[in-house]
C-alpha cells in the first residue's frame, strides 16, 4: 500500500476568517475516499488546496512524492490531480466532445505554430486524442449528447461531462466536488457505479467531497470528517458513523446525547 | 441508404470541412474570388480589396478578443506597427517584400508581448483600457521616431513585386490579398481545431478550469496576443501597401472600433463570423449611402464630406442594434435559420 498524498497541517486563512485548520489526512493508492461534514466545514477549500486552485496558508502537502509546493498550479494536472468542481465549471460554449478533449491538454504536444500547419505529429496526436475522448464517452455513456453544447444539457448530463473531462486528464488523483448533489435516485446509483468502476478499471484513486451519506457509506474505503475547518473523526464509514464527535457535529450536542441514550 | 450523419474513421472527426456540400460551396466561392477581378470593375474592385484586407485583421482580433475572450481597443496599434514594418524595410532599407511582410507580422508580435504581460492580470474594461493606451503610445512613438519613420510625413510605398510576379495592378493585388486572406482563415480554424485554440476558449469561458485542466493561464493569454498581432500586423501591412502611404492618419483610432464591430455584428468566436461581419461593415457605409443618395444630391454630398463621422454614428447604431436583437450575430443568424429550414414545420 502506497500513500499517493498525504496532506500534513494544513490551514487556509482568508482575512480573519480561518476555513482550513490543521487538517491532516492520508489517501492511500487504491482507495475510495470520502471528506464530509456539514455546510462551511472548509471541504471545498480543502480541494481547491489540493488541486492548486488556492495556496495552503500553512502545512505540507505531498502528492506522489512531489512537494506540492513546489508545483506551480497550472502544473498540478501534469502529475496526476484532476477534479471536478461543485457548482459545474464547463466551458459552456463548447460541445461535449470539446470539453472533454480540453481535458487532454496535458497530454498533447502541439505548440501554436503546429496547430496553424495542422499537419503530420499535430494531426494524429489530435485523432489520438479525439479516439480517447470516444471511449471516455462510451464509459460514461453519454454517446447520444457528444455533439451537444453543454449549455443546453440538464444538470446531470453536465455533472458527466465534467466528470468526463476531468477523466481525459488521465489522473492518479482524482477528486470529486459533490458530484451527486441535485441528482435523483437513478442518477446518483449511476454515479456511484462510475466512480467504482473508475477505480477498479481505470486504477484511479478518488478523493470525494459527499452530502449525500448513502453514496458515501457504500463505497467508500475511508471517511474524513470536518467541521469548522478541524478534522474531527476519520475511519472506516462504519467507525464514523459511531464517532460521537461526528454525530454531535451533524446534530448539535443536545441530540447526540439522546441518539447515545437510545443505543 | 445512408442517411444522418456517419464518419468511419477518427481521422474523419478531425478534418475541417466534412461535408460535401460545404467543399463544392468552398470550391465555388474561391473560383468566384478568382474570376472576381477580371469581371468587376475598379471600384468594385476596391471593395473587394478592402475587404479581404479587413478579413485578415478581424481574424487576428477574433483569436484575442474571440476565442480567448481578452478585449482590446488597441488593434489599430498592431496594425500601424505591421504597415510601418513593411514600409521600413522595404521602402527605406529596399529588402525583399517577402522579409517585408515577415518584419510586418513578427513586429506588431514583439509588440504584443509589450503591451500583453502587464496585462496577464487584468481582464475587461482594465485590459480594454491599457491595450487603447498601448495604441495611443504607438503613434506618439511613431511621430517622434523621425529617423526612422519620418515622423508626421509618412512613408511611401510601392506595390510590391515577389519572384518576378508583379503585384502591381488591381487585379494581381487582389490576388495577393486573397491570398493572405486564405492564409489567415486556415491558420485561424486550424488554431481553432488544435489544442491551442481549445485552451484559448477554456480561458474565455472558465480560467479557473482552464488551470486545473493543467493550462498555462499567463502563456496562453500571451500565444494568444502574439498570434493575433502576428495576423493583424500583415492586414496593416496590406493596408498600408493599398494606400500605397503610410502614415499615422491612415490608421485612425475608428479602425479599432471597426474591428470590434465587425466581431460582434459577425459572431464573437467564430471565424465564419468574422468573414460575414467584415462584409457587411465595409459594405454598409456605402451602401448606406447609395440609399440616400436616392433621394437627394444633398444627402450625397454630405456623405462624401463627412464620411468618418457617419461611419462611426453607423459603427454605433450597427453594434446596439446586434447586441439588442442578434448577440450571437451573423452567424448565430445564420444558425438559427438553418435550424428552421430542417425541422420545417415542426417546431422543435
Amino acid at each position: 500500500m502506497t500513500r499517493l498524498l498525504t496532506v500534513e497541517n494544513l490551514s487556509k486563512r482568508f482575512g480573519g476568517l480561518q476555513a482550513v485548520v490543521d487538517v491532516s489526512l492520508a489517501v492511500t493508492q487504491g482507495e475510495i475516499c470520502s471528506v464530509i461534514g456539514p455546510n462551511g466545514a472548509g471541504k471545498t477549500t480543502l480541494f481547491n488546496m489540493i488541486s492548486g486552485v488556492l495556496r495552503p496558508s500553512g502545512g505540507r502537502m505531498t502528492f506522489d512524492g512531489t512537494d506540492l509546493a513546489a508545483v506551480s498550479p497550472s502544473r498540478f494536472a501534469a502529475i496526476g490531480i484532476g477534479r471536478t468542481f461543485q457548482n459545474l465549471a464547463l466551458f459552456k460554449h463548447g460541445t461535449v466532445v470539446e470539453n472533454i478533449l480540453t481535458g487532454r491538454h496535458t497530454h498533447l504536444r502541439s505548440n501554436v505554430l503546429d496547430a496553424v500547419i495542422f499537419f503530420g505529429r499535430t494531426r494524429s496526436e489530435e485523432i489520438a486524442a479525439r479516439q480517447r475522448v470516444e471511449h471516455i464517452i462510451e464509459f460514461l455513456e453519454i454517446e447520444h449528447i457528444r455533439d451537444a453544447v453543454v449549455g443546453t444539457l440538464s444538470y446531470g448530463q453536465q455533472k458527466r461531462v465534467e466528470l468526463g473531462r476531468a477523466l481525459a486528464c488521465e489522473p492518479k488523483l482524482l477528486l470529486l466536488d459533490e458530484m451527486v448533489s441535485g441528482m435523483n435516485q437513478e442518477e446518483t446509483e449511476d454515479i456511484a457505479r462510475f466512480v467504482l468502476d473508475i477505480r477498479d478499471e481505470l486504477g484511479i484513486t478518488v478523493l470525494m467531497i459527499e452530502h449525500e451519506m448513502r453514496i458515501v457509506m457504500d463505497i467508500s474505503d475511508r471517511v474524513h470528517v470536518l467541521n469548522f475547518g478541524r478534522k474531527i473523526a476519520e475511519g472506516t464509514p462504519a467507525e464514523v458513523r459511531r464517532d460521537p464527535a461526528v454525530t454531535e457535529a451533524y446534530l448539535g450536542g443536545h441530540r447526540a446525547e439522546a441518539a447515545r441514550v437510545e443505543a | 441508404m445512408r442517411t444522418g450523419d456517419f464518419k468511419q474513421t477518427y481521422g474523419e472527426l478531425v478534418t475541417l470541412i466534412d461535408s460535401p456540400p460545404i467543399w463544392l460551396w468552398s470550391v465555388v466561392l474561391v473560383a468566384a474570388l478568382i474570376v472576381a477581378p477580371h469581371v468587376l470593375n475598379s471600384y468594385a474592385l476596391s471593395f473587394l480589396m478592402i475587404i479581404l484586407i479587413t478579413v485578415v485583421g478581424a481574424l487576428g482580433l477574433n483569436i484575442l478578443t474571440g476565442y480567448t475572450g481578452l478585449i482590446s481597443l488597441g488593434h489599430v496599434g498592431f496594425l500601424v506597427t505591421g504597415a510601418y514594418a513593411y514600409a521600413i524595410l522595404v521602402s527605406k532599407y529596399q529588402m525583399h517584400p517577402l522579409i517585408g511582410f515577415l518584419g510586418a507580422g513578427v513586429v506588431p508580435a514583439l509588440a504584443s508581448l509589450v503591451v500583453g504581460a502587464p496585462s496577464l492580470r487584468l481582464k475587461g474594461l482594465y485590459l480594454a483600457i491599457t491595450t487603447l493606451a498601448f495604441s495611443f503610445i504607438i503613434n506618439t512613438l511613431i511621430l517622434e521616431a523621425r529617423w526612422l519613420t519620418n515622423g508626421a510625413r509618412g512613408i511611401s510605398v510601392q506595390r510590391p513585386e515577389i519572384f518576378g510576379i508583379s503585384f502591381d495592378g488591381d487585379a494581381a493585388f487582389t490576388y495577393l490579398c486573397l491570398g493572405f486572406a486564405v492564409l489567415a482563415l486556415f491558420a485561424t480554424l486550424n488554431i481553432r481545431r488544435s489544442r491551442v485554440g481549445r485552451a484559448f476558449v477554456a480561458i474565455r469561458d472558465n480560467d479557473t478550469a482552464a488551470r486545473v485542466m493543467g493550462i498555462n493561464l499567463h502563456a496562453y493569454k500571451l500565444f494568444a496576443f502574439v498570434t493575433s498581432a502576428f495576423i493583424t500586423g500583415l492586414s496593416g501591412a496590406l493596408y498600408g501597401i493599398y494606400l500605397s502611404f503610410v502614415s499615422v492618419e491612415g490608421f485612425p483610432f475608428l479602425l479599432s472600433i471597426e474591428a470590434l464591430a465587425i466581431l460582434i455584428v459577425g459572431g464573437l468566436g467564430s471565424a465564419l463570423g468574422a468573414v460575414l461581419g467584415t462584409i457587411l461593415i465595409v459594405l454598409l457605409p456605402e451602401a448606406t449611402r447609395m440609399v440616400f443618395s436616392l433621394f437627394s444630391a444633398q444627402m450625397d454630398a454630405m456623405f462624401t464630406t463627412g464620411a468618418q463621422e457617419l461611419k462611426s454614428m453607423l459603427y454605433g447604431l450597427v453594434i446596439i442594434l446586434f447586441l439588442r436583437f442578434q448577440p450571437r450575430g451573423l452567424v448565430g443568424a445564420w444558425h438559427d435559420i438553418r435550424r428552421m429550414w430542417v425541422n420545417w414545420p415542426l417546431r422543435y
